[in-house]
């Protein structure tokens, strides 16, 4: 049953629809939120090419921590120490992996004495299944949101899912990623699933431009469906209305090679109006990019469908496509080398390891916004754009900069977290969490499917403004069913934690616990405290004989639920 | 406009639990661990035992419930009517129980009780965008990065509340977790500098909160024992890193169990029929009712949204015929039910959204944001009841007298609530903040003398 709010809102729509208005709801971001009383040091502007970056990667990594370093003296700011080898150990495990380090792993990194370890271990990670697997997961929530069951699951069908890992396996470069969503004509059976970015949206054009703005080009653009941007002069009425009309030509058609938009080559033309009621035309407009050209009819005239405005499909079996095409025109007019599709990955690909965008939020990149250290996001995107739109690049030189390896331990005096003087604690996605409780509990194998998603629901969050837990969340690790029933089911069988209960003793087994879950040595304070808790059954005294194993497995499912909902299992820090 | 009241979801075990017998598990009765059960028992009954009820409330002073009308809703059709006038609109203006003061026709109800509320007729503010608007109107000031500014909530709890009680003290009921610009405002930081202990507990939905229930594979002594490990663990994590995350964390884990002990209080289904009757079914309405309850029982202050239903850019007319008598029936209901209980002296009620609505209608029929001149009401915790302030011109397109800020507005709203507005905020190092900035005064024509 709906709640009364969403029958309005969806009532609202269908009446929007009825009466074609342009006025539905002033859906305006959060952008000024951030302007007042903080410095206009830069607003956001496209970068374009100017200067070299550094061509190596420890030469970039430098050049990151030399400007931050300069920003920190300006403003004598004390930055945060260097990390162990055991903290940064976790830490990258969790940001390029997607997970915790198993124990084993865990020991080889910690017994190598290569000067490079770390750069090595970077490297290892990147190109690891796992790390796919981290982006993909990362991706499909930046790109298309959190769905229901049955969104995922559709995803999941459709090979979406799998086609954004094997794009990120394969580190296929950002734009070409881009221009096969966008264009959403596979010229090969391997891009059949890009289509998804567009068919999910189940022809609702509006949505799409929504979705297209902050994906593709960093910024945010609902509020422009009513008026020009009040706090960003660059961000018109008139993009919003362009970027529609791009793809209003779109309509969704499963075909026997799988969700296809076919794409009409007449219709599509409206007028929007401003607040004030003026009307104007909605041309192929989309920021400072000249307007494409297209024969408008008259106001009376009716364009008429012929198949001379078509031509053969692409490929055999897919649909005809427009001689004249819209979306082809995006993508080779607007997209292809518009400068802020690298500079919004840049911005991006920083935020997914510094814990913040250089421009914050990361997807309001609109010069109602500061760029924090713009010299940092002018090489980032320069260097990214010359170097193929290559994401592992990008994601190796910040990991292995000095910035990226300092204590989450918050600095005395500094309370800007645009400084990047320490690194910022951030919570686990639901996937690095399901993924690091697998590793440090559950062994190889699927988790429970009922289990992720639930993890996946009362832990939404993806690259979150602010780091805020409600209520809700410990209430699900307390009293929820599923975690309660993964933490049985692993207490027997081959599991881990079932290893962890045949050890002699039990602060043998607190111990295991601690390196398995936390990835570190315990102290002698904690692994007291946890075998004190093993060795104190609650139940009756005639069960605790001499017989007993020294560890009760219940109390070790009940240690390992303590860790594994402790603060230090649920952030990366 | 909802069947939920009828058809609401029910998910099993939630229906037979709160019972003492229940909280308690059977092992510790049997093994005579009776201290444990007893004390539960002690704290479960002591809950809703109406005499200890009526003693707390009086104890604890001051209250309040927010009725949150996000999406803004228009004066026009409500406090503000210009009958008419080109502005008017479809509906009619009706006499009120003050003499010379009229209402929309939408609001029978509450003219008929219009003694006892108090209606500002001059609000002027300076957002016309949602996220903007509800920001400087739940938080009182506009922001400046990085710095949060608690949300009123979080301020009247931690000023008034009582941080002991099992009882939340801040609670959002909010059936509907979508709203646009709402939506975004609710995944921020409400609470802000003064932390994540003050921030709002979030109920709604099934008018419960999910996950409030031990589960019944694990007993309360093993349930305690994990939990007092975790803490431990927890909190010397939080303490060597000087963490603020960790803090957050662990200031959400640490009300729990309080929570847990007051599960009933958040079941609608325990609370008398006819009561749910009177409020009607919506789920607005049935969350009002919710607020009384909560009040009665020691929460400190309710804010009541539901999404953004009222940002009617199309067809505003037949969107407000909606909305209007709904919300008219329930500001009457939730001010008879507290006057009838002697706490509406205590007890403050607020009805309000962001900005007001354009007095011109849009292409399709709908009025815009409008945030020059606008209106709300508030009852009792120390207003004067019968008072209208401020007025607009003929037409409403601009406050004629006695316009009123967000700033006078939460200067009025503290002071009525016996909080001083002009207290300064203890941050450390950070900047000076006040509880409300620029030394604003309230409103004195709203204030009950003494």
């Amino acid at each position: 049953m709906p709640s009364p709010s969403r029958s309005v809102s969806s009532l609202i729509l269908r009446l929007a629809v009825l009466v074609a208005v342009t006025t539905v709801s002033l859906a305006c971001g959060r952008q000024a939120a951030a302007m007042e009383g903080s410095p206009q040091t830069t607003a956001v502007q496209p970068s374009d090419n100017r200067g070299t970056p550094p061509a190596s990667n420890a030469e970039l990594a430098a050049a990151i921590d030399r400007l931050l370093e300069e920003g920190w003296a300006a403003a004598d700011v004390q930055a945060a120490d260097a990390i162990s080898d055991e903290v940064f150990l976790r830490r990258v495990f969790l940001d390029l992996a997607g997970r915790i380090p198993s124990t084993a792993e865990r020991e080889d990194f910690l017994s190598d004495s290569r000067e490079d370890r770390r750069l090595l271990l970077i490297d290892r990670l990147l190109a690891s299944d796992d790390h796919a697997k981290r982006m993909a997961d990362l991706f499909d929530v930046l790109l298309m949101g959190r769905g229901s069951g049955r969104t995922m699951r559709e995803r999941h069908e459709h090979g979406w899912r799998q086609w954004l890992q094997t794009q990120f396996h394969d580190n296929r470069p950002w734009n070409q990623m881009a221009e096969a969503m966008l264009l959403a004509r596979p010229a090969t059976a391997a891009d059949n699933a890009a289509t998804w970015f567009l068919y999910e949206r189940n022809n609702d054009h509006q949505q799409i431009a929504e979705a297209v703005a902050p994906a593709f080009f960093g910024f945010r653009i609902e509020c422009a469906q009513c008026h020009d941007s009040m706090t960003a002069a660059e961000v018109e009425q008139a993009h919003y209305w362009g970027l529609v009309a791009f793809f209003n030509r779109g309509k969704n058609e499963m075909t026997d090679q799988g969700p296809r938009i076919v794409e009409s080559a007449v219709g599509g033309f409206s007028e929007f109006a401003d607040i004030e009621g003026t009307s104007s035309p909605n041309l192929l407009k989309f920021l400072d990019v000249d307007v494409v050209d297209e024969a408008r009819p008259a106001a009376d005239e009716e364009q008429q469908e012929s198949d001379e405005l078509y031509q053969a499909a692409f490929r055999d079996g897919e649909p005809r496509q427009p001689v004249f095409s819209r979306r082809e025109r995006f993508v080779e007019d607007v997209l292809r080398d518009h400068p802020r599709l690298a500079q919004a990955m840049a911005n991006r690909l920083w935020a997914v390891l510094m814990g913040r965008g250089l421009v914050h939020p990361y997807d309001e990149m609109d010069s109602a916004h500061t760029i924090e250290h713009p010299e940092i996001l002018q090489l980032l995107t320069d260097d990214f754009r010359q170097h193929g739109y290559d994401i592992r690049r990008t994601l190796r030189a910040i990991a292995s900069s000095q910035a990226y390896q300092r204590s989450s331990r918050k600095p005395a005096g500094v309370d800007d977290p645009a400084t990047f003087a320490w690194y910022l604690e951030r919570p686990l996605t639901a996937e690095q969490f399901t993924s690091s409780l697998r590793v440090a509990l559950y062994g190889a194998g699927e988790m429970p499917r009922e289990l992720t998603s639930a993890v996946r629901q009362a832990m939404p969050d993806v690259l979150p403004d602010e780091s805020v837990t409600t209520i809700a969340e410990p209430l699900f690790l307390s009293n929820g069913p599923d975690l309660q029933a993964l933490l049985q089911e692993v207490s027997e069988g081959d599991h881990p934690l079932a290893a962890m209960a045949a050890l002699p003793s039990t602060h043998e087994a607190a111990t295991a616990l601690f390196l398995a879950t936390l990835c570190r040595m315990p102290t002698a304070e904690e692994v007291e405290a946890v075998a004190t808790f093993l060795s104190q059954s609650p139940q009756s005294a005639e069960i605790s004989s001499n017989d007993a194993p020294p560890v009760a497995k219940q109390r070790l499912v009940h240690a390992a639920w303590a860790i594994v909902t402790s603060a230090e299992f649920r952030f990366n820090h | 406009m909802s069947t939920q009241l009828q058809n609401r979801p029910t998910s099993s075990g939630n229906r037979d639990c709160g019972s003492p017998e229940h909280g308690m598990h059977r092992r510790l009765f049997l093994e005579g661990s009776l201290a444990a059960g007893a004390a539960s028992m002690g704290s479960f009954a002591g809950l809703f035992s109406a005499q200890a009820i009526a003693d707390e409330v009086k104890k604890q002073g001051k209250k309040c419930i927010l009725l949150w009308l996000c999406g803004a809703p228009s004066q026009f059709e409500t406090w503000d009517p210009k009958p008419g006038t080109e502005t008017a609109g479809p509906f009619a203006a009706i006499p009120t129980a003050m003499p010379g003061v009229h209402v929309s026709e939408l609001m029978p109800q509450c003219a008929s009780i219009l003694d006892k509320l108090a209606i500002i007729r001059s609000m002027k503010t300076e957002p016309s965008e949602h996220f903007q608007g509800i920001d400087v109107l739940t938080r009182g000031d506009a922001p400046r990065p990085p710095f949060t500014r608690p949300i009123l909530g979080s301020v009247v709890a931690q000023q008034l509340g009582q941080l002991d009680s099992p009882v939340p003290q801040f609670v959002l009921l909010d059936p509907c977790p979508e709203g646009n610009e709402f939506k975004a405002f609710k995944g921020g930081n409400w609470a802000g500098w003064l932390g994540a202990e003050y921030g709002p507990v979030r109920a709604g939905g099934e008018y419960s909160i999910p996950n409030i229930l031990r589960p019944e594979s694990i007993d309360e002594a093993d349930h305690a024992d994990r939990e007092a490990l975790r803490r431990f663990l927890s909190r010397k994590f939080e303490n060597d890193q000087s963490s603020a995350a960790a803090a957050g964390y662990n200031a959400a884990f640490a009300r729990v169990k309080g929570l847990m002990s007051c599960a009933p209080l958040f079941d609608i289904e325990r609370l008398p029929a006819d009561d749910r009757y009177r409020y009607g079914p919506g789920a607005f309405a049935q969350h009002a009712l919710l607020a009384r309850h909560l009040i009665e029982n020691g929460s400190t202050f309710v804010m009541v949204a539901n999404g953004m239903p009222w940002d009617n850019h199309v067809f505003q007319h037949e969107m407000h015929q909606m909305l209007v008598p709904e919300l008219d029936n329930v500001i009457y209901q939730l001010v008879n039910d507290l006057s009838e209980r002697g706490m509406l002296d205590d007890t403050l009620v607020i009805a309000m959204g962001e900005f007001g609505r354009t007095p011109w209608l849009n292409d399709a029929r709908g009025r815009d944001h409008y945030a020059k001149a606008w209106s709300l009401a508030m009852a009792g915790g120390g207003i004067r009841g019968g008072v209208v302030h401020g007025a607009t011109d003929e037409r409403g397109f601009d406050v004629t007298t006695d316009p009123v800020d967000n700033r006078e507005l939460f200067a009025t709203i503290f002071t009525t609530l016996g909080i001083d507005p002009a207290a300064e905020y203890d941050l450390g190092d950070l900047p000076t903040f006040h509880r409300v900035e620029g030394d604003a005064k309230p409103i004195s024509t709203l204030l009950n003398a003494g």
